[in-house]
């Protein structure tokens, strides 16, 4: 409680934004491309995606959505050998897809993503998609199956990277062509959590807005029923997908995460694409109200004023007692810690370091959230693109004072190991319980996750016997 | 009974290689499912890859040991907070994952010096740590690295470190039973008797194919302690690098996972004369008979004896307590392969438990050959199985538990099957007597779970009422 | 030789003993005869090998076998020396036939490990 936030010395607030410096990673902060498409891939309907790769590139992407959502998903693998990185592998892929549509008859969409392996051996997924797509019709006439080519070398970007790739890859295959107008609007909020997908569905019931969401994840925290039914998949359909070029808009909430899929629909199909602020915060959150309203005609209602009062009701209990003048360390998503160290702004927390980005630095350098943060904090910043999770433990081992880390689970040990309080958030969060059901965006979610900070940091406060009596009385 | 050919599989026939349904008077000659063969694509078996097999079973293991994965970054982010083996020194093998981070340039004109100054920031980041293996991946291999190359440069460079490099990419094989083999192979050929150690005692072991899941490793040390048996070498749970450079030294292998480990168990036999002795670890009787026969080798019988004793006083009212309440529960059993053979028996007979279905990832014939001869009559064998095939199993023996991974542990959960997780256990060890009792607990809190019985509940039907549900009645 | 012993004999051995499934065919033929001959000194009354480690481990291996016989079969401590041999050697011909001559286990023979 003693840090102090006064500037006697005047000297300038500085914003550093640069690379890790070293060649390797320790620790590193996202899965590669391959494990983000397979993410976007469980997201629609009647969908199996096939990893053109070794077993373990599905494998283990299986068991990390698992491990966040407590929940199985399908991904299948055409196992790759040693004869296919001699021969190639493309019989591989024409069998996987053959063998899907067989036992799965429901199946009605198969992103073919490949991995590193398979992008160095240079198979042609494009002249192999041609080859099977007649075998499928041959022995299947009445259905239609579709097949997405999408190239996610590991080699590059990451599994933020190959969850853009794969969305628009998988548009690009469905969404082909212009029928009738449909009203609706597209929304692709990014790689969030079905609590968020919930809450946005809210809002647009509340707005009176015909909304599609890309990719409805909602279903991704599915029931015990009765009935043994397993419904654990995304909802996203074929004809949703279809009907995105023929919205009259699509509202993008994350830059990196499917605003180049609404680019898209854009440049193909006149759909006006519309990129906002990921909706951390209240900011974010009324400049994405006042832009869905502008873009429909529809009123923003008395319900979303009454949730944003009491959000800020709940959010002035915290922050200047007990947020302020905090240093806070954020890892993740690029999306996801530019907008939670613009919530942090709002609520006096000072996020001090920002750990983004892979490979891609010189996109996020031109970000113009970075840009707002230069221009705003009033302490000093350093954001680190390309980073692994070493720079963080590594500043922190050099005396770096930190009052609380936000991230994904990945990052539990540097926390635990230097005691400092951890929310978790962003993806995985699978050494919490529930997180996937709480919202994070949003009035809402501003609000939860402001509590979920509070609390954290009175547990913390109580553990190390730090001025915990402060909380005799509140 | 001829084998299987399940109503799912009909597209992919030859899948009946593969499953056998054991009846009276058969054994493995007349019918041994193929195993350690190639999975056919698309058909979501549960198979990892070969460089996982080396990297995360065997070579992540060591305590005081830097992994450095050359490749791209997933394959690090992938085989990283997805264990449970803890060592006593703070878990360094758990908390960190060095990958090289490949990128597209170097796919084009090669990594050895990406690899070369990843090695010497990680031994310049963390100056303690003098070890490190080196993996290769897909793409590095198929690039053709030479990392063999590498690590001698950088072992001139810095004298007092030590590398060994593995060299199998995830496509070689069929799975990750591939790279068990590469590691063990290459470990004895480079780095078996390159060190000796102090021996402090007539009586010498090495611990192989055990790797100190929730603490197994260090729970039967107790036990070479209370017997005065120095382990040259456990390999791998707990263990060091230097420790197993030692293993010639040793006057007795004792092999507890023959699948991963053991190839090197054999090696010493042939180039050192060392015997070899398999015993099972995880049950009271298996137990048991494992020290005894370690015990009579040393003529150290009334230690032995003594321990027994010991243990069984105190860990036999217990382990009884169980039996009693789990007699005739249906257990099957989806693992790697040698919990098959190491559990079907010992549940058995330790605890009443009937094995009704049991599948491999990775086991070998020889697997097959040591399960069917030690499992029931009317079970099922499975090698590779894939989701379809799980659900028909499920349908046919209906088991009451499931000891299998977290993923499909979340699949069966909709079926209100409990499972407890047979690789990362839930509440461990399992190994020893201890560890018995520990898994009957797990598996007795898993079958009385009350939870299951009210997901079977439809409050929409007015026939049913909630029942309270008691446990421990049984 | 009663067939019924033999079943016995045979059904325990395959339930209970790894040895005989070793990874190549010279490992399992090894371990049957190692074993299998300390069996029969142990079951006999006759001093068993001790000499090299790895008669020390036959002799290990053997022991609970012998224990176990006795403890399981009223016949096991009556029969006499010169049948004990024999049950053993056709013990030793029914486990080879099992687990090497005609296992379909294809990685028997491969002549690596």
């Amino acid at each position: 409680m003693s840090n102090c936030g006064c500037t006697t010395e005047q000297k300038p607030a500085e914003v550093s934004v640069s690379g890790r410096d070293r060649d390797g990673i320790i620790n590193p902060m996202y899965d590669c491309q391959p494990a983000g498409a397979q993410y976007a891939g469980i997201g629609i309907k009647d969908c199996i995606p096939l990893v053109h790769g070794g077993q373990g590139c599905t494998m283990f992407v299986r068991l990390l959505f698992a491990q966040h959502f407590k929940e199985n998903f399908d991904v299948a693998s055409t196992s790759l050998h040693e004869d296919s990185a001699v021969f190639g592998g493309a019989g591989r892929v024409e069998e996987g897809v053959l063998v899907l549509a067989r036992r799965y008859p429901e199946l009605r969409v198969i992103p073919i993503i490949t991995t590193c392996s398979t992008e160095v051996i240079g198979d042609d997924i494009e002249g192999t998609i041609r080859i099977i797509k007649k075998a499928l019709k041959a022995e299947f006439p009445e259905r239609e199956i579709y097949l997405a080519p999408v190239h996610t070398p590991s080699f590059k970007g990451s599994h933020v990277t190959g969850y853009d790739e794969c969305v628009k890859s998988v548009f690009q295959t469905i969404a082909t062509k212009k029928t009738k107008p449909t009203g609706k609007l597209n929304v692709f909020p990014g790689w969030v959590n079905p609590g968020d997908v919930v809450l946005l569905k809210d809002y647009f019931k509340a707005m009176g807005v015909d909304a599609t969401i890309f990719m409805d994840t909602e279903n991704f925290d599915s029931p015990m029923l009765p009935s043994k039914a397993i419904e654990t998949q995304g909802n996203t359909t074929v004809e949703d997908i279809a009907d995105s070029a023929n919205a009259i808009g699509s509202l993008a909430l994350a830059r990196y995460e499917g605003a180049s899929t609404a680019k898209y629909l854009n440049e193909s199909f006149e759909v006006p694409d519309y990129l906002v602020n990921t909706p951390y915060g209240i900011k974010n959150t009324d400049d994405m109200l006042r832009k869905i309203s502008e873009v429909t005609g529809k009123e923003i209602p008395e319900s979303l004023v009454r949730e944003r009062g009491i959000a800020l009701d709940a959010l002035a209990d915290l922050a200047h007692m007990f947020f302020a003048n905090k240093k806070v360390a954020i890892f993740g998503h690029p999306d996801l810690v530019l907008g939670l160290a613009q919530f942090c702004m709002e609520i006096e927390l000072e996020p001090c370091l920002l750990l983004i980005g892979d490979d891609q630095g010189r996109k996020y350098k031109k970000d113009p959230r970075i840009e707002e943060l230069k221009n705003t904090a009033h302490f000093d910043m350093e954001i680190i693109h390309n980073a692994d999770l070493w720079e963080l433990e590594k500043r922190i081992n050099a005396g770096l004072k930190l009052d609380l880390i936000m991230g994904h689970s990945k990052g539990r040990y540097v926390a635990i190991e230097a005691n400092i309080p951890m929310v978790r958030v962003g993806f995985p969060t699978f050494d919490r319980a529930g997180l996937y059901r709480k919202p994070t965006i949003g009035y809402k979610g501003a609000m939860e996750l402001a509590e979920t900070i509070a609390n954290t940091l009175f547990a913390h406060m109580e553990y190390t016997r730090n001025k915990e009596w402060i909380l005799n009385t509140w | 009974m001829p084998m299987v050919l399940l109503e799912c599989d009909k597209d992919i026939p030859e899948r009946q290689k593969h499953i056998y349904l054991k009846a009276p008077d058969e054994d493995t000659r007349d019918f041994l499912p193929i195993a350690n063969a190639a999975t056919i694509p698309g058909t979501l078996s549960e198979r990892g890859c070969a460089f996982c097999g080396a990297k995360l079973v065997i070579g992540g293991v060591l305590k005081d040991t830097i992994q450095m994965i050359h490749g791209p970054l997933g394959c690090a982010y992938d085989t990283w907070h997805t264990k449970r083996y803890p060592t006593d020194n703070g878990h360094f093998n758990m908390k960190y994952v060095w990958s090289t981070d490949m990128k597209e340039s170097h796919v084009v004109f090669g990594g050895e010096k990406r690899l070369e100054k990843s090695m010497h920031e990680a031994f310049d980041e963390m100056p303690d740590i003098k070890r490190m293996i080196v993996y290769t991946t897909c793409p590095t291999a198929l690039i053709g690295d030479d990392i063999k190359a590498v690590a001698k440069q950088v072992m001139k460079d810095r004298p007092d470190v030590d590398v060994f490099t593995v060299e199998c990419p995830g496509f070689s094989g069929v799975s990750q039973s591939k790279g068990h083999h590469v590691l063990n192979i290459g470990w004895i050929n480079e780095k078996v008797d390159t060190l000796q150690k102090e021996i402090t005692s007539d009586y010498t072991i090495n611990f192989i194919g055990d790797f100190n899941i929730q603490g197994d490793s260090q729970l039967l040390q107790t036990y070479w302690d209370k017997l005065g048996i120095q382990v040259i070498a456990h390999f791998t749970g707990n263990g060091t690098y230097d420790d197993l450079r030692c293993m010639h030294q040793a006057q007795l292998n004792v092999v507890n996972c023959a699948r991963s480990s053991g190839y090197i168990a054999n090696e010493l036999k042939k180039r050192y004369g060392i015997p070899r002795l398999d015993i099972d670890s995880w049950g009271f009787n298996y137990m048991a008979e494992g020290i005894r026969k370690i015990c009579a080798f040393f003529g150290i019988e009334e230690r032995g004896e003594a321990l027994i004793a010991e243990e069984e006083a105190k860990w036999k009212p217990k382990l009884d307590w169980y039996k009693e309440r789990l007699q005739g529960t249906k257990m099957a059993i989806w693992t790697g392969g040698p919990r098959l053979w190491h559990w079907t028996k010992s549940v058995e007979d330790d605890l009443g438990v009937q094995v009704v279905a049991m599948s491999s990832k990775f086991g070998h014939e020889e697997d097959f050959e040591k399960v069917i001869a030690r499992g029931r009559e009317g079970t099922y064998y499975i090698d590779d199985g894939n989701e379809l095939e799980f659900f028909e199993i499920i349908e046919l023996v209906k088991p009451d538990v499931i000891f299998t991974g977290p993923r499909v542990g979340e699949l069966i959960k909709k079926l209100h099957i409990p499972y407890v997780n047979g690789h990362a256990y839930h509440n461990g060890p399992y190994m020893g007597f201890e560890g018995f009792v520990n898994l009957a607990r797990d598996m007795y809190n898993a079958v009385y779970n009350p939870l299951r019985h009210l997901a079977a509940v439809d409050i929409r039907d007015k026939s049913q009422t909630t029942p309270i549900i008691t446990r421990g009645a049984a | 030789m009663s067939q019924s012993h033999l079943d016995a004999l045979y059904d325990y051995v395959q339930e209970r003993c790894l040895w005989q499934f070793f990874s190549r065919s010279w490992d399992r033929e090894e371990n049957i005869e190692g074993v299998l001959n300390q069996v029969v000194r142990l079951w006999s009354g006759e001093e068993p090998l001790r000499g090299t480690p790895q008669e020390r481990l036959f002799y290990a291996d053997a022991l609970p076998i012998v224990s176990d016989i006795k403890g399981r079969f009223d016949w096991a401590s009556t029969i006499p020396a010169e049948e004990v041999k024999f049950l053993i050697e056709g013990l030793k011909s029914r486990l080879t036939e099992t687990v090497i001559t005609r296992s379909t286990n294809r990685e028997l023979n491969h002549h690596l490990y």
